[in-house]
């Protein structure tokens, strides 16, 4: 509502204002100073029929202009109830989906009915308004079936809506959280919609001889379905505490029955109606309604409800490596899982400076360290609560780590919450993060000679005499961002970022930070081993402390190793797809996406792919010429590339089989084996799907090894002639592109070589 | 008036609330940003007014008699109904489709309007 005060008067100014604007001259404008031209674009145009969804058409007349003609109170068979039902159920999910509520259920004349004008009570939110009395129930098929479906739908929404606009998400991309001055009853308690829904549901189980067997349980099973999803919105965040998601794996049970009778409904169009767009606050031009069909909303409220299920599965705390596959895997399933799920997911990750509910953020980062560079460290332990004495260096070891979490702790947390955004944002907010990282790594430094004098580090003493220090602190750092760099070069591929040309040089890069990274945990587990050495002595006394510490420190061991392997495993893949590539550049069979007179360079293309890597310190970024000569294999010859290519196809396939054998999540090794959970499968899925990669690529290298053979057979020295091989390199999400972050090409022999 | 005084006189409404009619009755009330020529105004934060439908002017009259012969006063022949209002922000209203221009004030606005025109 506008706020005007009492005592405002009109004053007609029609006349001067019309003679005063008659005096300007063609194309001159009174304007605001403040107010640009770029902004009078976006002003809807009023009396046009696409800008202004107040318009009335031709032959609309004021009384119908906000008016329908359906009667909210009319009589309604049952099977009409079950197609009002379904089809708001298609415009529900197409609002979870990402369409505006007007233009999907704030179509509906019963919804309307329920909402506007706003219900002080709950009693008032009834289809009569606001003519006929509160308490009618007669027809109770409409009054208390349907309005219990009606209120029940819109309380899903505002839980909903109330989850999804707390977290981060991209208006308008990921969903629209515009209410157009509505409200979704969230002035309500869910409990009158619940009892509403209970009553419904009562009422419909004892209509047994008056309404036909099959409608009857189909309405009942979808006032079930309604009441279970409600029950699961409201109660979302509890599973941090019951471990239960009884109400959408409930949900999900009644899905087949409303899928098969479906059929059943009787669908009642004149109920939907785009006029209630000239009621709606909104700054945006008319629009469609969005239609999807009924199988399609199925699909995705029961991928909702499924993933929902599984979001239990990320609950079981083991550790921070554990914590990032399993958020991983579960996030990458494809069709992503929606908004609603991945807010969910940032809720349980981090809420109220606790992780998963159970872990305090400092712990989670604690845990982290001691994963990856600190096991069993003094450092860790230090705590200003036991020391006091501000001169002892245990109080001034825990005041530096105090500060390092302050520092630390976010940013870290947000690598986990960034696998909840889209897929595209995930890419663009490591891009902006990375920065950070480095910026975070020089202040590590600083934090870690610190402490290395208070804590009395050892030198480590190398092959040649030179003594060198652990650097924990930005060792950790250093390997969070080489993660980053890793996972901005992949996500190119699964977003199509990169042209075909650029794809030798982006497997040449990939396998250039991988190896960068190995050498970095090898590093990183130098250190551990001679702490692991030292401690031995300590062991011989069969200390508790010192078993404990053995334990933590090869507990430690083992996850670098898991690491390497997987590292290993990446860049083998990738040393062997970028010589493929070298090759298939070579012989000019790689199909291309500029033109020759393009204004694109391969220099001005690198340019652009190592724009968020510019800023960075470590790793430098490589010069064009080096990145080039390297890129293309300059100086080997096809036969070397070939061999190259070989070589790592086949370490390849048995890094990515070792990786599999080894499970998803890192485990103690006298740990129980505890059951295979819904995201593990998927994680599985996953390295599977890239085995079949490195399947197809070694397919891929034959082919080619086979043609050079025979081209170099026929052609005595007349290397001008093309190889007859044809090569397509499918798009991510197709079938054949096994792997999105693995562009594999295929390749085809054309028939006989043409010689004249 | 001269296009010096004209520019000024319209310069003097920017940034005021005006009430602009439309030919379809709805009036579309917002703060004046904006004109040409041709009349064409720019409103924005603004809000759209429409008469009541002639079903809620009935349900209205309804209520008012019961409430009347509930405390048994004498039927008025006036009743007031609401004007339907929503907010639709930026727009531009198209000077042909014009029919009158208010200019919204608080009477010491008016009394100072009025004052430095005597001057």
């Amino acid at each position: 509502m506008r706020v005007v005060s009492q005592t405002v008067v009109p004053c007609d100014i029609t006349d001067e204002f019309t003679k005063a604007a008659s005096k300007l001259r063609t194309g001159q404008l009174v304007k605001d100073e403040y107010f640009t031209l770029f902004e009078a674009v976006g002003a809807l145009e009023i009396m046009d029929s696409k800008m202004d969804s107040g318009y009335l058409g031709p032959g609309e007349n004021h009384a119908q202009a906000l008016e329908d003609d359906y009667d909210t109170m009319r009589e309604l068979a049952p099977e009409e109830v079950v197609g009002i039902m379904d089809e708001l159920l298609c415009h529900e999910m197409a609002w979870h989906i990402g369409h505006p509520l007007s233009q999907t259920l704030f179509t509906s004349l019963y919804l309307d009915k329920l909402l506007w004008p706003v219900p002080n009570t709950f009693e008032e939110a009834h289809f009569g308004r606001p003519r006929n009395a509160m308490n009618q129930e007669s027809p109770a098929i409409v009054h208390l079936v349907l309005r219990a479906y009606c209120l029940g739908l819109v309380k899903c929404c505002d839980f909903v809506h109330a989850r999804v606009s707390g977290e981060y998400f991209y208006e308008e991309e990921d969903f629209v959280t515009q209410l157009y001055n509505r409200s979704l009853l969230s002035q309500f308690d869910q409990q009158p919609f619940i009892q509403l829904l209970d009553r419904a549901i009562m009422w419909i189980e004892d209509r047994n001889n008056q309404l036909d067997d099959k409608i009857r349980e189909a309405i009942q099973c979808r006032l079930v379905m309604r009441r279970d999803l409600l029950l699961g919105f409201e109660q979302d965040m509890e599973i941090l505490e019951t471990r239960m998601s009884a109400h959408f794996t409930s949900c999900v049970s009644q899905l087949p029955a409303l899928a098969k009778s479906i059929s059943l409904g009787k669908s009642v169009p004149e109920s939907f109606s785009l006029k209630i767009q000239r009621k709606l606050a909104s700054t945006v031009p008319p629009r469609p309604m969005v239609k999807i069909s009924p199988e399609d909303a199925l699909a995705h409220l029961k991928r909702l409800c499924q993933d929902a299920v599984d979001v239990l599965d990320i609950l079981n705390y083991r550790g921070p490596h554990n914590l990032k596959v399993a958020i991983w895997s579960l996030l990458s399933r494809k069709p992503q899982p929606s908004v609603y799920i991945r807010s969910l997911v940032q809720s349980v990750i981090v809420n109220n400076m606790t992780v998963l509910g159970v872990v305090p953020v400092k712990q989670f980062l604690y845990d982290e360290l001691a994963e990856i560079v600190l096991p069993a460290s003094a450092l860790l332990r230090a705590n200003t609560d036991e020391i006091e004495m501000p001169s002892d260096p245990r109080f001034q070891i825990a005041q530096h780590m105090d500060a390092f979490v302050k520092r630390f702790a976010q940013p870290f947390v947000d690598t986990f919450r960034s696998a909840c955004l889209n897929r595209c944002r995930i890419r663009r907010t490591v891009c902006h993060t990375i920065v950070d990282w480095d910026n975070l790594q020089m202040e590590a430094e600083d934090l870690d000679e610190q402490l290395r004098t208070l804590n009395n580090e050892p030198p480590l003493v190398l092959q040649n005499g030179d003594t060198t220090y652990s650097y924990p602190l930005s060792s950790w750092t250093y390997h969070q961002k080489l993660n980053q760099f890793r996972l901005i070069i992949q996500m190119g591929f699964e977003l199509s970022i990169y042209s075909p040309e650029e794809l030798p040089g982006m497997y040449w890069y990939l396998s250039h930070i991988c190896s960068t990274h190995l050498g970095h945990i090898d590093r990183i587990r130098t250190f551990t081993v001679s702490t692991a050495k030292r401690n031995l002595a300590s062991l011989a006394g069969e200390k508790l402390e010192a078993l404990e510490r053995h334990a933590a420190l090869q507990k430690s061991l083992r996850l670098l190793e898991r690491l390497t392997t997987q590292l290993v495993a990446v860049d083998a893949l990738a040393i062997s797809l970028h010589a493929l590539y070298v090759l298939l550049v070579r012989h000019e069979l790689l199909p291309l996406a500029s033109s020759a007179q393009a204004y694109s360079s391969e220099r001005l293309r690198y340019e652009l792919r190592m724009k968020p890597f510019i800023p960075i310190t470590l790793p430098e970024l490589v010069p064009f010429e080096e990145y080039r000569r390297e890129a293309m294999l300059e100086g080997d010859s096809d036969e070397v590339v070939l061999e190259r290519a070989t070589k790592a196809i086949s370490e390849a396939r048995k890094a990515w089989e070792t990786t599999l054998n080894d499970g998803a999540f890192a485990r103690d090794p006298d740990g129980q084996s505890d059951q295979t959970t819904a995201i593990e499968e998927d994680w599985k899925r996953d390295v599977k799907d890239i085995m079949r990669a490195c399947i197809g690529a070694s397919i891929a290298i034959g082919t080619v090894k086979k043609a050079l053979a025979a081209h170099k057979g026929t052609n005595n020295g007349k290397d001008m002639e093309r190889l007859n091989l044809r090569v397509s390199i499918a798009e991510p999400g197709s079938k054949s592109r096994w792997h999105d972050w693995w562009a594999v090409p295929q390749i085809l022999q054309t028939g006989t070589e043409l010689t004249t | 008036m001269n296009e010096n005084q004209a520019v000024q006189y319209l310069e003097s409404m920017i940034g005021q609330t005006l009430r602009i009619h439309a030919t379809d009755t709805r009036i579309f009330v917002g703060n004046f940003k904006c004109t040409d020529a041709a009349r064409n105004i720019i409103l924005g934060q603004t809000y759209e007014y429409r008469f009541p439908t002639p079903s809620a002017v009935h349900d209205a009259a309804v209520e008012t008699e019961k409430q009347e012969s509930e405390s048994s006063r004498v039927a008025s022949p006036n009743l007031k109904v609401n004007m339907t209002s929503r907010f639709i922000g930026l727009v531009v209203v198209p000077g042909q489709h014009i029919t009158k221009i208010e200019l919204e004030e608080t009477p010491q606005q008016i009394r100072v309007r009025e004052a430095l025109r005597k001057q």
